[in-house]
């Protein structure tokens, strides 16, 4: 018989503190895989922690030149944020296309990245925008925080409270989706910076990764034609029943030079 | 409370539909548990419990969500509203009533998703665009309309008129009224398969094999009714009363209800657990005490005919389970000479019917020691006779009573659920009740025949078609289900609605150890359909004719002899269905080159046609359909319609051809629908035979009243009927007349009974299989992506002789879905037993997929049908794949072989022809 304790804390203290006490607990967050993915029994923790009660954990607003998003808030709120809307367009155009509009009233960023399923949409703009995850102990740099399938830097007690996105000069966002989920089957987030070029990639790998390859080409010519000849390699990438990975690596380049023209606007 | 509802029950207050309830679950209980089974509100339907179909849909604060995927604890002190609270003091809203007053509502069992959908998005945008419609409902699926009456339903609200349409005194034949049956699913009130059960019923879980072909032993049950005081009781094989053994022919009784020590196919019932709800459902499947044997599965019909393949089945030699074979004219000599020829080999997978409801019902006995079995089906007098094969009752001790059925498309033709709950309600004593996860109806339950075609074709120089020869072999999967009648129909079809003096078609249906293949909208026609028709873009090619002209050329016409003899002499319309298409054609067609040499060329658009023909009801086989129609002393009149209603709008139909036969107003008419009890047989809903069989049983029913009411009035065929109040007024144009019902000495009652003639097949397959056949021909234009392989479909135009639209708002229903599951067919869904048993990883077309719909109706009368009327219910998707395959053709040379053309599939042919 399998049964489980269930906590919804009104603060990130509290949460943390139950996070802390409870070694094979898990976070509830808007529920979209958690609650399938437990009902399947393919998770079975000893306590469920639900953090739709946390005011602090949701909403938005700008930092400096930087957009930070709560962690609790929803793809939907994401989408309809007039912050991000005018500092970020291409984040609200991403949170708009997650799954479907059910997906997106209940979905939430610190969810969806906290899970790193390799083919959600947010990694990619984690990634492809050079943002930083604030945690309750720290805050983790995008190149480390996806780790591999599933896999994040995360630590056990460790909790995502938001995210902070640098604004970019100019980014726009490619997918490929999947018909029926509207996942990525392969997604790119290309972005330019004072700083120079991201190109940010999910749903081709295990997890989300940096095509430094195409950046460097960006860097020095923010133009689709500067992708030509560079070529991905298979080797390494996801292959399934919807695409395989010599498809999916076709994908990146196609999707990659998309965004690229996307984001010249 | 089921134990993964999350720490200990507690009250939890939330309001629903404007009223605060207090619910005492667990707080990671499902709202949609919470809603169904606690609240009474079964509105809210359970499609997938996984977030994929949307059938769940209900507001949260004002938004959408799936409710199957909201924990109880997190809608705890917020707003919820169901499709139950969108009417106002017993009112239908405005978007309620124009889903019903459109045609957006078919089976019913997607529409309370789909209107909270739209509720969501009308209360903050008055106006919507399509555009906007199609992005708010796109996480709601539906299998029945096509999606582009929902569309136009939702656009249509803010200019509803007010109630009140004046009844017509116009023929009700050819009207477009809105379903009878479709007030109660727009308000949520219809009942399906599980949300009626008897108070006390026991819960049944059917535990299946993970294996696709394996030999098992079951150990000691002991420890688990030790371990789970819940369970009641495990059946096996052992258990079952009457013959282990179900299937659709009378000599191919194969399927057993639960295996006896050996399964043929991933997904196969092995044992029954019954008890009270959460122990059943939560016994874990490694607790039971199963060993498995697993052997070599036989995978594909090239490994099941192979030398050295095991035999599945004893009486099968070589694991064929039947051949058919149409022979006409000297098909080997014809070949020689011609002017043009073509082969090739195409192949298709399985495809899953996808109905949102899946398969759910109860079973219970009753005191006079008879059962009745409640579920969704699609042929009750079948499911009543195979109740009692496996109970060991006389069909008269079973009554089925159906459900309202929440899609089928010949996946309800098959018993799945009811031999499971029938024999354990028998078993037992008691009633049991079931609902089977999406998954497992899926991995359980039939799907569409996978093919290998080889086939070729030959034509003159002027066109005309010469021969075509047609080997088709058909995966039947572990029992043979409707295999035979896939294997009987395809031959008839094979070389398409066309005029061919020379034929050999053979075909076989071959056991393998995969899911079952049943029926599915077309029994093997759109395989074939597939194969013919890029033959015919093959031959129109090489002669340098256009596609279109070369079917016209070809096409069947009152006079010509099909493949198996049959001079046509009626209702061959697909020349008139050609030149409907004509002009579209011609003008889409210039467009499509016109933009193909003007762009950058990584987008290439491309037009092509498809023709079909379909025959209406069995395969040389009796058929019959009987109606009775009785007007009762009480001043009722009731039409009892055995044709049950599963979505495609028969029930409307029924009583629009009885009404006119009889001469009153549909309105007149209250009606009893699929029960074996009360309801005469009217055959199964399927081989788009309803409206042509059962509907002239209707019509003949409603005669043989009016021809009783007037020889008591004394009235001539003229006159005019009128029943109020217990009395029937008779008008013959003198002195009005009355029939005062309550002083007849018994209640009046029509009977209509109608068996299409047919004849049987001689041994070349000669003879009449059908007495008449549904033509059409659609136009798919659309846009190919070069770099990703894939396709955007811009429009379909669908011309169908259908000999008759009874009505032609569900006729453009009909149409317009089996279109969308055609366009499935084509580009998106391969079902992959084990890897594809859900919503999710099996595809099916939602919003985005279908485009707009242009349809011209081509009434070549058909003398025997109802009105003239004949099928339209399968015909609608035959076209449609070949349509698309010649429109990708069209658009870049590419021929299609492999069905469904997904993205990878296609970029690698592009990239095989040049393009990149």
């Amino acid at each position: 018989m399998y049964a489980f304790n269930y906590h919804r804390p009104n603060s990130l203290d509290a949460a943390a503190q139950a996070l802390a006490a409870n070694e094979d607990a898990k976070l509830l967050a808007g529920g979209q895989t958690m609650l399938p993915t437990m009902k399947q029994r393919l998770a079975m923790p000893s306590d469920l922690i639900d953090l739709s009660g946390i005011a602090e954990l949701r909403g938005v607003c700008e930092d400096g030149d930087a957009v930070v998003v709560g962690a609790m808030t929803t793809h939907a709120e994401v989408a309809a944020n007039e912050i991000v809307r005018s500092k970020i367009p291409a984040l609200a155009k991403l949170a708009d296309g997650i799954g479907d509009p059910q997906v997106r009233n209940r979905g939430t960023l610190g969810g969806s990245i906290a899970n790193a399923d390799p083919a959600a949409d947010y990694p990619a703009a984690v990634v492809g925008l050079g943002a930083t995850v604030k945690t309750n102990k720290r805050e983790i740099a995008a190149d480390d925080f996806f780790v591999g399938l599933f896999e994040t830097a995360l630590e056990p007690g460790e909790l995502v409270v938001s995210v902070r996105f640098p604004v970019p000069e100019a980014a726009a966002y490619a997918k490929f989706d999947h018909p029926a989920s509207r996942y990525a089957i392969v997604g790119v987030m290309v972005a330019r910076t004072g700083g120079g070029v991201r190109v940010g990639i999910t749903g081709a790998a295990p997890s989300a990764f940096r095509q430094t390859e195409m950046e460097q080409a960006l860097a020095g010519n923010f133009a689709p034609d500067a992708l030509d000849g560079i070529s991905v390699s298979a080797d390494g990438l996801n292959g399934d029943i919807h695409a395989s990975a010599e498809y999916r690596a076709h994908l990146v380049g196609v999707m990659a030079k998309r965004a690229v023209i996307a984001a010249r606007g | 409370m089921s134990p993964d509802a999350g720490g200990t029950v507690a009250s939890f207050d939330l309001t629903v539909n404007g009223t605060r309830r207090s619910v005492a679950a667990g707080p990671f209980t499902r709202l949609t548990t919470v809603l169904r089974d606690e609240l009474g509100l079964t509105g809210t339907k359970v499609g997938c419990d996984a977030g994929d179909c949307g059938a769940c849909t209900v507001l949260l604060d004002g938004r959408q969500v799936c409710a199957c995927l909201v924990p109880l604890g997190q809608a705890a002190g917020r707003e919820v509203i169901t499709v139950e609270g969108l009417a106002r003091d017993g009112q239908l809203s405005a978007l309620q009533r124009s889903f019903h007053l459109h045609g957006a509502a078919q089976c019913g069992v997607c529409t309370p998703g789909m209107l909270m959908a739209a509720a969501d998005l009308l209360a903050r945008v008055a106006r919507p665009t399509v555009q906007q419609v199609e992005d708010a409902l796109g996480g709601v699926l539906c299998r029945c309309t096509g999606y582009r009456k929902i569309v136009e339903a939702v656009l249509a609200v803010p200019d509803l008129p007010a109630e009140g349409n004046a009844p017509s005194e116009a023929p009700a034949v050819g009207q477009g009224l809105a379903r009878r049956d479709g007030p109660p699913k727009v308000a949520g009130t219809d009942r399906f398969g599980a949300d009626a059960a008897p108070a006390g019923a026991l819960w049944l879980r059917a535990v299946r094999s993970p294996h696709a072909r394996a030999r098992f032993t079951l150990g000691d049950l002991q420890p688990l009714y030790d371990r789970w005081p819940g369970l009641l009781r495990v059946l096996t094989a052992a258990d079952v009363p009457g013959e282990n053994a179900y299937g659709i022919y009378p000599h191919l009784k194969d399927q057993p209800v639960l295996a006896a020590g050996a399964v043929r196919y991933r997904g196969e019932a092995v044992l029954a657990l019954l008890g009270d709800r959460d122990t059943v459902e939560n016994v874990p499947v490694e607790a039971i005490p199963l060993t498995w044997e697993p052997l070599d599965p036989v995978i594909g019909t090239e490994a099941a005919t192979a030398a050295d393949a095991p035999q599945l089945h004893a009486e099968s030699a070589g694991n064929v389970l039947i051949r058919g074979f149409v022979e006409k004219g000297t098909p080997d000599a014809a070949f020689s000479g011609a002017a043009a020829a073509s082969e090739g080999t195409w192949r298709t997978g399985f495809v899953e019917h996808a109905y949102i409801e899946p398969e759910a019902g109860y079973a219970e006995p009753t005191p006079d020691g008879r059962l009745t079995v409640y579920g969704c089906t699609q042929a009750p007098y079948m499911d009543r006779d195979e109740v009692a094969r496996v109970t060991g009752l006389q069909p008269e001790q079973v009554r089925i009573l159906p459900s309202a059925c929440g899609g089928g498309f010949g996946g309800k033709l098959d018993v799945a659920i009811q031999p499971l709950l029938a024999v354990a309600a028998q078993v037992t004593g008691r009633p049991v009740r079931g609902v089977f996860s999406r998954t497992e109806s899926m991995a359980a339950t039939t799907k569409r025949h996978p093919s290998v075609i080889r086939a070729r074709a030959a034509a003159e120089a002027d066109g005309r078609l010469r021969a075509l020869d047609f080997e088709g072999d058909f995966n039947t999967g572990a029992y043979a289900s409707w295999g035979p009648t896939v294997a009987g129909r395809v031959p008839v079809h094979a070389s398409g609605p066309y005029c061919v003096p020379h034929v050999r078609v053979r075909s076989r249906a071959i056991y393998t150890n995969e899911t079952p293949a049943g029926a599915f909208r077309g029994f093997g026609v759109p395989q074939a359909a597939i194969a013919h028709e890029c033959l015919m873009d093959d031959l129109a090619e090489r002669l340098a004719i256009d596609p279109l002209e070369f079917r016209h050329i070809n096409a069947l016409r009152p006079g010509d002899a099909t493949a198996t003899g049959q001079v046509l002499e009626h209702s061959a319309g697909l020349a008139a269905c050609l030149d409907a298409l004509r002009p579209q054609w011609q003008a889409l067609r210039a467009k499509a080159e016109a933009f193909n040499v003007t762009t950058d060329g990584r987008t290439r658009r491309g037009v092509g046609v498809g023709c079909m023909w379909y025959g209406c009801g069995n395969t040389a086989l009796a058929n019959p359909s009987e109606m009775r129609v009785v007007l009762g002393r009480d001043g009722r009149l009731t039409l009892y319609n055995g044709a049950v209603d599963i979505g495609q709008g028969s029930a409307t139909v029924m009583l629009q051809i009885c009404a006119d036969a009889l001469g009153l107003p549909p309105a007149a008419l209250e009606q009893v629908v699929g029960d074996t009890d009360l309801t005469p047989d009217a055959g199964k809903t399927s081989a788009s035979r309803q409206t042509f069989v059962s509907g002239k049983a209707a019509q003949i029913a409603g005669e043989d009243l009016r021809a009783q009411l007037l020889r008591l009035a004394n009235a001539g065929p003229e006159a005019k009927l009128r029943l109020a109040d217990g009395v029937v007024e008779v008008d013959d144009g003198g002195p009005t007349r009355t029939i005062e019902l309550a002083r007849l000495s018994a209640d009046l009652e029509g009977r209509g009974r109608f068996d299409p003639p047919t004849t049987p097949l001689d041994e070349k397959g000669q003879g009449v299989p059908y007495a008449t056949y549904g033509f059409a021909a659609q136009l798919a234009a659309l846009s190919v992506d070069l770099d990703l392989g894939t396709v955007k479909l811009h429009r379909i135009v669908a011309a169908h002789d259908l000999g008759k639209a009874v009505n032609p708002m569900l006729v453009e229903g009909q149409i317009h879905g089996g279109i969308a599951q055609g366009i499935g067919l084509a580009l998106m869904e391969e079902y992959l037993p084990g890897r594809t048993e859900n919503l999710h990883d099996y595809l099916i077309p939602s919003f985005g997929d279908v485009p707009e719909i242009e349809i011209h109706l081509v009434e070549d009368a058909e003398p025997l049908g109802p009105f003239g009327a004949k099928g339209i219910g399968e015909p609608a998707l035959v076209p449609t794949a070949p349509a698309i395959f010649g429109a990708i053709r069209h658009a870049t040379g590419v021929v299609v072989r492999q069905a469904p053309a997904l993205p990878h599939r296609l970029r690698a042919l592009l990239r095989e022809a040049g393009h990149g």
